[in-house]
């Protein structure tokens, strides 16, 4: 089974096709206002899938079976809470259930929340659909209610196992003024997914094991922050999220809050090329200082003064070379990088310069995306290290496999849309 | 983002993402977010209360094959597709006016060569120029972020920096 940038973006175009029919429907049905948020496409390992479902809160899934164009599994996840929330809403709207204050599923509500989870289900499979131009069946909804990962794809035999490279695809619905989210998960047949990526593909490609260099890469840097951080400010930090995922370029600013924050960043030079960036929030940037200056400083116009700056950079360049060893490592090459530039502002205007400059020869980009936290919370640190989308393909091409320690990954693909 | 079912009479700003565009009437605004070298491109006839916002990231739409997919992407497809939605909703060619705003360089990468938003800037001056409409007024270039927000009836075009209280943290143009 093999992979390029053009199949990755026509699945891109299917899971925002999908989440903007599942939320029009949702707003349909509810009269409630709502909004699609990121779409990315990530992959990760099944048990770090089932680490995201076992989040403790009781969930409510409603799940179809597939045939046609996909074949598989597709599921609707909601908190239970905001089932209930939903199901309130609904039947407020009919006369019967005027006032009504549910918390438990009877057979009417249990019927009720069957119905919305159905109905986006379709929206999400009618966009795809559309989008491959070909006809996808489905069954009827099946209603699955409790805690643990096992209850909801522990009978599907699509669902990832533990070391198994899954591609989800992720999207953000949000009701408007209200909290209530919803995760959407595909799994599909190996089989059938393979028959759709050589339908889709228009290059060469790369093939679909060598992703687990991917994520090799991901984890080597990941580690190399943490560690870092840890020796310079003498705060225990960890690696708290980690993730490839594969965005068109608007997105990427966008899903960046829309804040103040301090960063620093540089651009690379090897197989591959790109750019990376580390962002603070501006408490983070202070507790940093305070921990990495021991004296007072005095505060410029920007708030960190010419030491404050300096020693964010001077973690920021540290930070840089030990995630870009760890890259190089998988790698087996080298990658070189610039001196850091420091930046104070909105988020979204310190990354947009980078997607404009990758923007004039790709629409997509792989992005990898890390979150570092110190113990205690005293800060956290996001990552984002955006390669130059021809060069990845080529270092991934020329990866010997065999390389890889750990048992090689018989990857599979699934589809995950979070909200 | 785009979002689905709307409050009639909603005070929030409709927001103009990356390489979208929009066009909306009086006082109902346009917003975008986080500008670095992208740049703002406001279009508005004063006779008609029409304008629409831009939010291009690429200064050459007529070199690029998706152009015709996504016009909003491009300083230049990007003009034109506001005007022609703006006409098209009553506004009057002849006595449309512009503003923009953004095109800064945050960064002085190698690969970065000129400069990304001084790009963007000359391509939008130039595209602008070429079908005549007059730039009336701009807050561009410099090396740090900008927030925009559009009132097509008054033709306002509001810059915030991340620095509200800074000399140049807020200006109307």
């Amino acid at each position: 089974m093999k992979l390029d940038v053009n199949a990755l973006g026509t699945f891109y175009q299917m899971a925002r096709e999908g989440a903007g029919l599942a939320a029009g429907r949702l707003t349909h049905m509810t009269g409630v206002e709502t909004q699609v948020g990121v779409t990315k496409l990530n992959f990760m390992r099944g048990r770090e899938i089932r680490r995201d479902f076992e989040d403790s809160t009781e969930k409510v899934g409603i799940r179809v079976n597939l045939t046609g164009a996909i074949e598989g599994y597709s599921m609707i996840v909601f908190d239970r809470e905001n089932a209930l929330r939903i199901v309130e809403t609904l039947l407020a709207e009919s006369e019967s259930g005027a006032g009504a204050d549910i918390d438990t599923f009877d057979e009417m509500t249990q019927s009720a929340a069957t119905e919305v989870g159905h109905i986006m289900n379709s929206g999400f499979i009618d966009g795809w659909a559309d989008v491959l131009e070909a006809a996808i069946d489905v069954s009827t909804p099946e209603f699955v209610e409790g805690q643990s990962a096992e209850l909801f794809f522990g009978d599907i035999d699509e669902a990832p196992d533990e070391d198994d490279l899954a591609l989800l695809f992720q999207s953000q619905i949000e009701t408007v003024g209200t909290e209530v989210g919803f995760s959407h998960y595909l799994f599909p047949k190996r089989e059938s997914m393979s028959r759709l990526l050589g339908h889709l593909r228009t290059s060469g490609g790369i093939e679909y094991d060598k992703l687990d260099g991917f994520d090799r890469m991901a984890e080597r840097g990941a580690e190399e922050v943490a560690k870092t951080a840890t020796t310079l400010t003498g705060i225990d930090t960890s690696v708290e999220i980690r993730r490839l995922n594969f965005v068109s370029l608007e997105a990427i600013p966008e899903q960046l809050a829309d804040e103040t924050l301090v960063g620093v960043a540089f651009e690379f030079d090897g197989m591959p090329s790109g750019y990376l960036l580390f962002l603070f929030d501006e408490e983070s940037a202070h507790e940093i200082v305070d921990a990495m200056v021991p004296m007072e400083i005095d505060e410029d116009e920007d708030g960190f003064g010419e030491m404050g700056t300096s020693a964010i950079k001077e973690l920021g360049n540290i930070m840089a070379s030990g995630f870009l060893d760890g890259w190089a490592n998988v790698l087996d090459t080298t990658i070189d990088h610039s001196t850091p530039e420091f930046i104070h502002d909105m988020g979204a205007a310190a990354v947009d310069p980078v997607i404009i400059q990758l923007g004039e020869n790709q629409d997509f980009a792989f992005v990898f995306d890390t979150l570092v936290m110190a113990d205690g919370r005293e800060f956290d640190c996001e990552v984002y290290a955006i390669p130059d989308e021809d060069d990845l393909e080529r270092a991934l091409n020329n990866l010997d496999v065999d390389r890889i320690e750990d048992t090689p990954t018989t990857a599979e693909f699934q589809e995950v849309d979070t909200t | 983002m785009k979002t689905y079912g709307t409050e009639p009479g909603a005070p929030t700003p409709v927001q103009v993402g990356i390489s979208e565009l929009a066009v909306s009437e009086g006082d109902d605004t346009l917003k975008s977010y986080g500008l670095g070298s992208c740049l703002a491109i406001a279009l508005y006839d004063p006779d008609s209360d029409i304008g629409g916002l831009a939010h291009i990231m690429l200064p050459d739409g007529d070199a690029a094959e998706n152009s015709d997919r996504k016009p909003g992407k491009y300083a230049d497809t990007a003009i034109r597709a506001l005007l022609r939605r703006m006409v098209e909703q009553g506004a009057n060619y002849t006595t449309v006016e512009a503003k923009i705003a953004g095109g800064s360089d945050m960064f002085k990468f190698e690969s970065f060569g000129d400069g990304v938003g001084q790009r963007n800037i000359a391509a939008a001056k130039a595209e602008l120029e070429k079908l005549g409409v007059p730039l009336e007024a701009e807050d561009v270039g410099g090396e740090y972020g900008r927030t925009v927000e559009f009132t097509p009836g008054s033709g306002t075009l509001v810059v915030k920096t991340a620095d509200e209280s800074a000399e140049n943290g807020v200006t109307e143009l």
